[in-house]
């Protein structure tokens, strides 16, 4: 929902991006210095392919390379701004099926191995499970169900086979997720000492303590990286984070790390820093146990879609700069997202709280239940704070329609075990997106045999529209047939969306060319452009 | 309070110490610092049960509007991240830690006690086996054993309660066990045993009485002690959990995130858990310097 | 040094049996860890495939076999025993590094802030005891009373946070760890301030406790014949006093060793030092079997030889004790 808070939230971004950008390009970059940013957790594995939270790709995305990325001089990750990295250039076959990328000649893995098209080939097929270096956990296979082989011509070319034509796959190649692996290097290896070729080589990775890495002299882009290596002291608690940040200890925060009512207070205490705040394409969203009463009755559902207050959410956990909209990121930041005249006729999304509240009453009084016939059910969620405070208001939005909602901490441990086994009637979940696009989106979370799709939710002739939505080349095409399969999922309680979150990022004045995007929160971690002036 | 030493110092005192209001003036002169513990414990368990008469809002009803709202007409002790009343969150988490505090030292002496009495009578192998298996509880500290425990029960009020209680157990069987041996030879417990009295009644009727008075000590500094593990449990992330307004919850993350712009978070929780302790504490030394004289200092 | 034994037999008798004893206390302790470990709901590869947002079944079956965790329990529990004695503790779940390295990676800075906190303990504890138990019923013994009751009753991580907050708004500066300092002498300064956090409430008991035996060992006889043979005052308080005081409080610090663990847990986390205390958290958490359970058992060591040390050095200190049960 575009709030006058949000609009002027953005506003300001877009002004404060256009003027900083320029400001900070004028003055030339200074090479030397060792930047040091906040880890907020163990990765516990240094291997990309086998993560799936920016705890993971933002320590080690300089390590490694992509095929191409995306232009990170943007403020947002755009489809049309696509820059080479490991490839030169790329085109598509007539059809579509075929993506054909030139491959950089010249570049070195750090062991000092040459890299050819080999070792995408090897990456692809680790990636799709074939081929003999297997990844422990693969959770993005649902990316690459399309591509059916991978062709190399000589050493530097590499063409990907698809199914249909799949425009998106381009972006999926570019995202922070998709780093290019050595075949001569063992996956079990790359979670302990990674081997990449991107502008900085692994020096050490202290569990616990600190994450270590260091130029890498042979980089193939001229003249880069300007940083000397990159220091990532691991600092759990976040008040002490915070407090490090404000006295200098570290340079920058970890990104997202920064919610609403910190970073007040951080600007307060340390007025000369700059700060990031914008949407993260994290959802918050409910996971509803069809095979279970009392969801099973679809009646039941519908009521506790329609008894939640999205505003009320948005405003407690966020300051109101959150923002309200279906499973694709909403507008400004998101490109496919639903305009609100769609959204506002979903179930539970219109602004009448109240009229919304008294129907979702009326059906609960219809199946027997009452002020003094309550039902009492569990909420499930996982014990860490981004996924408890919206549990406890949604406990306080079921209050309203007769249900006595008990919440149940699940430990990271139990978590998925425990969803996966389906023991629950609803939980309270946290979904990110590591791109912006349909593709990403529905195919990982609601194809009916994607890993990530934990509620196993299974709509057949939705799921051939996302097929037909991928092979739309048209964009204003695409969006319509993107907005009705999302108001679909929507309407449907595939996942309902509560609210989009934000999230800041703030550094120091002397760290210069750090750029987030305000669509994607796990891309802009090569930290080659960066450069520390002091 | 029946025990030689305290009547002996009424009388001594030449105190018309009759009744319990006597009894009590005579335990405020005598003891000025126990009874400033007593009152502190007496408010921190009124607080708990008459919760709902004391508080406006309840603590666990959020409300945006007043996100971090200082201290106020409204709010007397200021509101957390999600504008509930700090003021409500410690009075009604008063009795989370009066329920865990009473809980854990209930379930660890009763244990105790039970396991205690038992070992000291019974002696033999019963004696052998048990006093290992407190040397293997007591080997580990405290925070780490209820850890474990806490992680492995999973967070929820029971299990906490459960978690902290264990590690109580080894402290109280071995006082009550020394006791015991040292009660068990006693005459009035050779008579007893002549007369034919089974095991468990001499055990019961006559031993226990007097293992009473150490064990009122021990029991007070294990609810201190119970207070302030459910404390770092909770702080840690690993105790009493949402939306349960535990004391040294408080304290964790979000409290201590908005300490620069909302200190109150941090302080008044604090506050609470090091109050209610100190008058524990301070009830406590009254008590044993009253009921445990050998002990005084 | 006197020893009290009559002989050397009894000694030695004594000693096996104590380490027998010991060895049985660490056997019943391997057990319960391990037990307790596993009945915990979710292991390392459920951990593992939150990271991935997701479970794979046929991927979760090849890694616990991988991991070795789908052997039934008594032959992991053999395999984790018998790896105990040949000095082979496996390799952590979650880095994957040998268990031996992670662990002993970070002892000396636990041992440091230890060490650090058991000085300031002692420095602070005992002398004031002492001034209490002279002082006493004075105005100066109920203010320092109060002040070690205190200290007994604050939560150590809220100090821990309150110093934090206080060192930022006055110096500007946090005192807390995120590089190894460049020398021994800026590590003691970057401890010191944790130190005396975990200190302080120790230093409070040691505090009470050094009172209460000063006063138990004022009253003694042998102090009032002291007395009446007209030494002066000071010497009595301090020679003949202080060397019998000292009895429980070596017994407190030993008892201390054990109640320091659970104030260094607190303390490494909020202050972010990478200490053994910590780790055990953060090892609980990511259900990393091979690293709690040797942890735990390397605490059990300690804290039991510290227990006997102290054992031995009470017989030392006082000529009555003799070894007989």
């Amino acid at each position: 929902m575009l709030s006058p808070t949000r609009l002027l939230l953005a506003a300001t971004m877009l002004f404060a991006s256009a003027v900083a950008v320029p400001i900070a390009q004028a003055q030339e970059p200074k090479s030397g210095g060792i930047l040091r940013v906040q880890q907020r957790d163990n990765p516990g594995s240094a291997s990309i392919h086998e993560g799936a939270t920016v705890s993971v790709n933002a320590p080690f995305m300089g390590v490694y390379n992509n095929l191409v990325m995306f232009d990170t001089k943007n403020d947002r990750d755009r489809m049309d701004a696509i820059v080479p990295e490991l490839a030169t250039e790329w085109s598509w076959s007539a059809d579509g099926k075929a993506l054909t990328f030139k491959l950089r000649s010249g570049v070195k893995w750090h062991d000092g191995k040459p890299f050819t098209s080999a070792d995408v080939k090897c990456t692809m097929d680790m990636l799709k499970g074939q081929g003999e270096n297997k990844l422990r956990i693969n959770p993005r296979r649902a990316w690459y169900s399309n591509v059916q082989e991978t062709v190399t011509n000589g050493d530097f070319e590499v063409t990907f086979k698809m199914g249909w034509a799949q425009p998106s796959l381009l972006g999926m190649l570019a995202s922070g997720y998709s780093p290019m692996y050595p075949c001569h290097v063992s996956a079990a290896s790359m979670r302990t000492k990674p081997i990449g070729t991107g502008p900085f080589r692994f020096v050490e990775f202290k569990q616990n303590e600190i994450i270590r890495l260091a130029r890498n002299p042979d980089y193939w882009k001229p003249g880069r990286p300007y940083l000397d290596g990159i220091e990532m002291p691991i600092i759990t608690t976040r008040a002490t984070a915070m407090l490090a940040f404000i006295a200098g200890r570290v340079d920058m925060t970890f990104p997202t790390e920064v919610s609403p009512p910190i970073l007040a207070d951080v600007k307060s205490q340390a007025p000369e820093s700059i700060c990031h705040m914008g949407p993260t394409n994290v959802s918050v969203n409910l996971i509803i146990n069809r095979d279970k009463a009392p969801f099973d009755n679809p009646d039941l559902r519908r009521a506790m879609a329609l008894t939640i207050d999205r505003k009320a959410f948005n405003d407690i956990l966020y300051n109101g700069t959150g923002s309200l909209g279906a499973a694709m990121l909403p507008a400004p930041e998101g490109v496919w997202g639903m305009p609100q005249s769609i959204l506002q006729t979903i179930a539970g999304y219109g602004p009448d709280v109240a009229k919304n509240r008294a129907e979702a009453r009326a059906l609960m009084e219809k199946h027997g239940y009452g002020p003094n016939k309550r039902l009492s059910m569990k909420v499930a969620t996982r014990n860490i704070q981004v996924y408890r405070d919206p549990a406890v208001i949604l406990i306080d939005h079921l209050r309203e329609i007769y249900v006595d909602g008990e919440l149940e901490i699940v430990e990271t441990a139990a978590w998925h075990s425990k969803i996966a086994r389906k023991d629950y009637a609803v939980g309270l979940n946290l979904t990110g997106n590591g791109i912006d696009d349909p593709d990403q989106n529905f195919f990982e979370n609601y194809a009916c045999n994607s890993e990530r799709n934990v509620t196993g939710y299974c709509n057949k002739p939705l799921e051939e529209m996302f097929v037909k939505q991928s092979q739309e080349t048209d964009i204003e095409k695409r969006k319509q047939m993107v907005w009705e399969i999302d108001r679909q999922l929507q309407e449907d309680l595939a996942r309902p969306i509560i609210v989009h979150t934000v999230g800041g990022t703030c550094w120091h004045p002397t760290v210069i060319g750090f750029n987030p995007a305000v669509n994607a929160i796990y891309n802009r971690y090569r930290y080659d452009d960066v450069w520390l002036n002091r | 309070m029946s025990s030689p030493s305290y009547e002996s110092e009424l009388v001594r005192a030449g105190a018309r110490a009759e009744g319990l209001f006597g009894r009590s003036v005579h335990f405020v002169r005598l003891y000025p610092l126990g009874a400033a513990g007593a009152v502190i414990m007496t408010v921190f368990v009124l607080a708990a049960v008459f919760a709902e008469l004391i508080t406006a809002n309840g603590p666990l009803a959020t409300n945006a509007s007043r996100s971090l709202a200082a201290p106020g007409a409204d709010y007397w002790l200021g509101a957390d991240v999600m504008g509930r009343d700090l003021y409500s969150r410690i009075v009604y988490g008063a009795r989370i830690s009066l329920a865990v505090g009473i809980g854990s030292t209930v379930l660890g002496c009763l244990l105790g006690v039970v396991i205690g009495l038992a070992s000291g009578y019974l002696g033999g192998w019963f004696d052998l086996v048990t006093q290992r298996i407190m040397d293997i509880l007591q080997a580990l500290p405290l925070l780490v054993l209820a850890l474990v425990f806490a992680a492995a029960l999973g967070p929820s009020l029971q299990n906490t309660i459960i978690a902290i209680s264990i590690p109580l157990i080894p402290t109280v069987a071995r006082v009550i066990r020394s006791n015991t041996l040292a009660l068990r030879e006693q005459a009035f417990v050779e008579a007893a045993n002549a007369i034919g009295m089974s095991e468990w009644r001499i055990a019961a009727r006559h031993i226990l009485p007097n293992t009473v008075a150490p064990l009122i000590v021990l029991a007070t500094a294990q609810f201190a002690a119970a207070i302030l593990t459910e404390a770092s449990l909770s702080f840690l992330g690993l105790g009493i959990p949402e939306p349960h307004p535990s004391w040294g919850r408080m304290l964790s993350e979000s409290a201590a995130e908005y300490m620069r712009r909302a200190p109150w978070l941090v302080i008044f929780p604090g506050l609470a858990i090091s109050l209610v302790v100190f008058g524990i504490n301070l009830l406590g030394d009254a008590l044993r310097d009253m009921l445990d004289p050998r002990q005084r200092g | 040094m006197f020893l009290p034994w009559k002989s050397e037999a009894r000694l030695g008798a004594y000693l096996v049996r104590r380490s027998a004893l010991m060895l049985l206390t660490l056997f019943g302790i391997s057990v319960i860890i391990f037990v307790l470990l596993r009945i915990v709901p979710g292991n390392i590869v459920d951990i593992l495939f939150d990271t991935a947002g997701m479970i794979d079944p046929a991927d979760k079956a090849r890694i616990e076999r991988d991991l070795g965790i789908d052997l039934p329990l008594p032959q992991q529990y053999f395999v984790w025993i018998s790896g105990f004695f040949s000095g082979n503790l496996g390799y952590s779940y979650v880095s994957e590094k040998l268990v031996v390295a992670e662990i002993a990676l970070r002892i000396p800075v636990t041992l440091k802030l230890a060490i650090l906190a058991l000085f300031f303990t002692v420095a602070l504890g005992v002398p004031l005891g002492v001034i209490s138990a002279v002082r006493q019923d004075t105005a100066i013994d109920y203010t320092l009373r109060v002040v070690s009751l205190s200290g007994l009753s604050l939560p150590s991580f809220w100090l821990a946070l309150l110093i934090l907050m206080a060192f930022v708004s006055w110096f500007g500066m946090i005192p807390i760890y995120t590089d190894t300092p460049d020398s021994i002498w800026d590590e003691i300064l970057l401890l010191a301030v944790p130190a005396a956090a975990v200190g302080f409430r120790s230093s409070s008991l040691v505090m009470r406790l050094t009172r209460s035996a000063m006063l138990e060992v004022l009253r003694q006889d042998y102090i009032r014949t002291a007395r009446a043979k007209g030494a002066t005052r000071n010497s009595v308080n301090y020679r003949h006093a202080l060397r019998n005081a000292l009895l429980p409080v070596v017994t407190v610090l030993g008892i201390e060793a054990a109640f320091l663990i659970g104030g260094l847990i607190v303390t490494e986390t909020v202050f972010n030092i990478p200490g053994v205390a910590r780790f055990l958290v953060e090892a609980i958490r990511s259900r990393d079997y091979p690293i709690v359970q040797n942890l735990v058992m390397m605490i059990a060591v300690v804290v039991v030889l510290v227990n006997f040390a102290v054992d031995m050095l009470y017989a030392t200190l006082d000529p009555r004790i003799k070894y007989t049960d």
